[in-house]
């Protein structure tokens, strides 16, 4: 009943549900901050790496045939373990993480095809940054916030929206040369 | 086509603002052209993964909203405002702060019932009348040496207190503490020379444990009073002595008043530091001037050094309810023979007006 409640509050977290996202917060991050604090990390590393979890959770949650085999906590709890873990292994004093009870194979299986994706991101990301001003802002607006071709083309002043489309191509072409570059 | 029309296109086909007959075109040049189908399938996952990381990004900015709430309590005790936390968590808070407030209450009363009792001991326990129990000990081997001789005599009479009273007239007008002649059958007054005379209580106040006595002889006198009575209120640290029947012999006792108030803040009683035994109740309290400031009630049982002494000014108001025909105030108001002498003659003058009080009851 609790796994019930919890994927409740994943519907939720899919369709960008404010509430629900503070509630799986707020309940979580004290639990992984205490984990990662006890094993050698910082309350930034909790942050980065409990986000980094969350992110997987909205990712697999936004696909929308993810279902919770175990409870959400056991769940965020076992990725962000992997997670850190992962970062330990990779540093340069690298400590063995205690071995924990539960054990969630939605969290393995999850992080798998995050990592996956994660260099892809980044590769993006990159791209993104480097694509520059206007094109940057052009993109994200239109998108990712989903803005009409109007209104941008207000924004940055062009004549008309269709003046701003053919920038948008231009943008968008240079932005996939970016990113299929590297 | 070039490159950017091409894109437009695609981009269409994809967000199907395409016409019908537009998209019927498109999709058959898409049968007829592998590469433009990888085209089309690969911007649509560019796309994709661009929207991807917007959403990345803004859900990234919508956790750091979030997150100065959750990283801020998380080492005190709630961690989030209790109406976000979900139920479940809430419900396991209640469950420990029940706990915890449980604890906390069964401890406390614990803590005040333990505390409650051992004070009604210690109350009693505290604070100790100083008469005593006389010649216990002795009269048991009276009683032996007695049993010898005679076999038929009843057992001695055990309850029999001892105390200390002195005067307050010539007539025989005595002051003692009403503990010690409580409930007494008969009174009888020894003075330091072995003259005993029998004597009757005139007036008993509970209150501040004082009790005048009358020797029943009416042809009683003494001389005059070498002490008087002091009236206003005595500093600490004035040194004062005391004489008292602790034993059968008249005993001297010295030292200096240490608090204004009595056993537990009694506001009637001096604190006093000098030595008391049981026996010394009803015993005079003077100054080094030979002035009466209080008298000898009790002392406190746990420590060393505490005795507490009525005050004068209750005395006073005491002698005050007497029958002023027979009891002659003038006689605790006349000249201080006490005043500057040496203490040795202070204890010599004094000692004669100083009886031992045997109650027999």
């Amino acid at each position: 009943m609790h796994i019930e409640k919890d994927q409740e509050l994943l519907h939720r977290l899919a369709v960008n549900d404010d509430k629900a996202l503070e509630i799986i917060y707020l309940e979580h991050y004290p639990m992984v901050e205490r984990m990662i604090l006890q094993h050698y990390g910082s309350a930034d590393d909790a942050k980065d790496i409990f986000q980094e979890a969350m992110i997987v959770l909205y990712e697999k949650a936004k696909e929308g045939n993810f279902v919770l085999s175990s409870r959400l906590k056991t769940f965020i709890y076992a990725v962000c373990r992997r997670m850190w873990l992962k970062k330990l292994q990779s540093g340069p004093n690298s400590a063995p993480l205690p071995d924990d009870v539960e054990e969630s194979a939605d969290a393995a299986e999850a992080l798998e095809a995050h990592l996956e994706k994660d260099a892809q991101f980044r590769q993006m990301e990159t791209a993104m940054g480097k694509i520059g001003e206007p094109c940057k802002t052009i993109l994200e607006e239109y998108y990712i916030r989903h803005r009409s071709m109007q209104e941008i083309a207000e924004q940055f002043g062009y004549t008309n929206a269709e003046n701003a489309k053919n920038q948008k191509y231009k943008c968008l072409m240079r932005l996939k040369k970016l990113f299929f570059a590297n | 086509m070039n490159e950017l029309h091409k894109i437009q296109e695609i981009e269409r086909y994809l967000d199907g603002e395409m016409t019908a007959p537009e998209k019927e075109a498109f999709e058959s040049l898409l049968r007829r052209n592998p590469d433009l189908q990888r085209e089309v399938s690969g911007h649509e996952a560019f796309l994709s993964q661009l929207r991807g990381h917007g959403q990345r990004q803004d859900f990234r900015a919508r956790m750091n909203a979030i997150h100065p709430r959750a990283a801020a309590p998380a080492h005190q005790v709630q961690p989030a405002p209790a109406t976000i936390v979900s139920m479940t968590s809430r419900r396991r808070t209640w469950y420990s702060v029940a706990a915890a407030a449980s604890i906390a209450l069964v401890t406390s009363l614990a803590t005040m019932a333990i505390m409650q009792r051992s004070a009604k001991n210690s109350y009693t326990a505290k604070y100790e009348d100083v008469r005593r129990v006389l010649n216990n000990i002795q009269r048991s081997q009276n009683a032996l040496i007695r049993d010898i001789n005679n076999k038929n005599t009843g057992p001695a009479n055990p309850g029999t207190y001892g105390g200390t009273c002195f005067a307050i007239s010539r007539n025989g007008y005595m002051v003692t503490n009403y503990h010690v002649i409580a409930g007494a059958d008969s009174i009888y007054l020894q003075n330091n020379k072995g003259e005993a005379f029998k004597a009757v209580s005139v007036f008993e106040d509970v209150s501040s444990d004082l009790a005048v006595l009358r020797v029943a002889d009416s042809t009683f006198r003494t001389a005059p009073l070498p002490y008087t009575l002091k009236n206003a209120p005595s500093r600490l640290g004035q040194e004062v002595f005391s004489m008292g029947y602790p034993r059968d012999e008249i005993v001297f006792g010295m030292g200096y008043l240490s608090a204004q108030t009595g056993f537990n803040g009694d506001t009637l009683a001096y604190q006093v530091s000098i030595p008391v035994n049981p026996g010394n109740s009803g015993a005079p309290l003077l100054d080094t001037n030979g002035e009466l400031i209080g008298i000898i009630t009790g002392r406190q049982s746990t420590s060393e050094g505490i005795a507490f002494a009525v005050k004068s000014g209750h005395l006073k108001r005491l002698l005050e309810e007497l029958p002023k025909e027979k009891f002659n105030r003038k006689d605790l108001k006349q000249k201080n023979q006490l005043t500057g002498l040496p203490r040795v003659d202070q204890a010599r003058k004094l000692e004669e007006f100083v009886y031992m009080v045997k109650v027999y009851n």
